[in-house]
């Protein structure tokens, strides 16, 4: 408990300080609970996801950083590895090859990879899955950026 | 300022728990740095978790599978804890471990210690002691971490009695000091092949044991004795009077030996500094 405290302050301190390391990732700690976080994430590009923010909602245990972070998408996305209706991620490092070297920065840089990089045979959305599994690129793409435009770009105007 | 001098620098801060590390440990296969606590926690985590009994645990940061953590390196040598080391079914018994303990704590505080000064003078290094052997034993056991030690114990507590053996004739001929000071390095040039950076500290268990001429139990006993007291009253200054503790011990032990016993004993001049009556008879002396 007092181990993940001090270690969560840590990562806070660290991303105060690096607040512009990293333009694509923006954390930010609940002003009243160290162990719930906020991360808006840029689309990376040339994928259907460029020019999205997503928000993703942390929730951390208090046997962290031996236990992971959940972790899940609040803004609607259209993703082979993440639920459609809940936002849950289907990502190793999140469940068991979680390392306790992983910090929430690296965590968003790693759900950004998989943005980039969908590992259509360990589907959450299947609809998803099924359309990369059967080589429709073009269909998968439309979707996904169909899903950004609705949910991950804010309405001009 | 903090920005500065803690502005994390991957290689000197423990992944874990971001701080600099303390006690810092290293894996024995990748050598990536931790603090002794966060590595060994986290091996013990992972232990839970998986229900079985993995002899290695990978490594947080490059996954390379590691079989132990080295740590407390003073710079000579260092220390192992094995992550399938369950003390319970392996060769080392808790006084083991005790004594590893003892070990890997400073040993200058117990030179510093009247038992010290008080036997230095005496001619341990010139006479057979039959405890000697076990003393060996568990010695070489504990600073190689192995339970195959026979052929080095018989190496160097041959190299010892050969010593002790060409020592007889010539008595006189070498002072005290000289001849501690030969018998030191034979049994440094013995063991160095075999321990290494940790000869010395064995060198030095080994003549304080000689020279304490008390038998293993007696001898943990008063070491133990001393640890403790000396770690309860450190911040006081006060040392532990070990002589007198060793006096306790000797007193214990020559009490439970027969009469006839102790008349057969011949001493020889000048091999305790101690009171004759108290000394231990289970020293054999050479003659």
């Amino acid at each position: 408990m007092q181990a993940s405290r001090a270690r969560l302050f840590k990562e806070y301190k660290e991303v105060q300080r690096e607040k512009s390391a990293d333009p694509d990732i923006q954390l930010v700690c609940d002003d009243s609970n160290i162990f719930k976080w906020t991360a808006l994430i840029k689309g990376p590009s040339e994928t259907p996801y460029e020019g999205g923010v997503f928000q993703l909602a942390f929730s951390i245990p208090e046997q962290y950083p031996l236990l992971p972070p959940q972790v899940r998408f609040l803004t609607k996305i259209f993703h082979p590895n993440v639920h459609f209706k809940t936002g849950e991620i289907c990502l190793d490092i999140l469940k068991n090859a979680w390392s306790p070297a992983w910090t929430l920065q690296s965590v968003c840089r790693a759900i950004i990879a998989l943005m980039a990089h969908p590992e259509p045979d360990s589907p959450l959305n299947c609809d998803s899955g099924n359309l990369l599994r059967s080589g429709d690129i073009r269909g998968y793409q439309s979707m996904a950026r169909m899903y950004t435009r609705l949910a991950a770009i804010p309405k001009k105007g | 300022m903090e920005s500065s001098s803690g502005r994390s620098d991957p290689e000197e801060v423990c992944p874990i728990c971001l701080e600099p590390p303390k006690r810092e440990a290293y894996l024995d296969h990748c050598f990536h740095s931790f603090c002794y606590h966060c590595i060994v926690q986290w091996s013990k985590f992972v232990k839970k978790k998986s229900y079985q009994e993995e002899p290695s645990i990978k490594c947080p940061l490059c996954k390379a599978e590691n079989l132990s953590i080295v740590h407390s390196f003073d710079g000579e040598s260092f220390l192992r804890f094995y992550f399938n080391g369950d003390s319970r079914n392996s060769f080392f018994t808790s006084s083991h471990g005790y004594r590893l303990q003892c070990y890997s704590c400073e040993l200058d505080d117990i030179h510093e210690t009247p038992l010290w000064s008080q036997t230095r003078e005496s001619s341990y290094y010139s006479f057979k002691n039959v405890r000697l052997i076990s003393h060996l034993y568990r010695g070489i056991m504990l600073f190689i971490q192995e339970e195959d030690v026979g052929i080095i114990v018989h190496h160097v507590h041959g190299v010892i009695e050969a010593f002790f053996r060409s020592n007889k004739g010539d008595n006189t001929t070498l002072n005290p000091e000289k001849r501690r000071e030969m018998f030191r390095a034979l049994l440094i040039d013995a063991a160095w092949p075999f321990l290494h950076a940790r000869t010395e500290r064995f060198a030095d268990e080994l003549e304080l044991f000689l020279a304490s001429g008390l038998n293993i139990d007696a001898y943990d006993e008063v070491y133990m004795h001393h640890l403790e007291n000396y770690s309860s009253s450190e911040a006081s200054g006060h040392v532990a009077p070990i002589a007198e503790k060793m006096q306790e011990a000797r007193l214990r032990w020559s009490a439970s030996v027969s009469e006839t016993r102790m008349k057969e004993i011949t001493l020889d001049d000048g091999c305790c500094g101690l009171e004759q009556a108290l000394i231990d008879p289970w020293i054999v002396s050479s003659s």
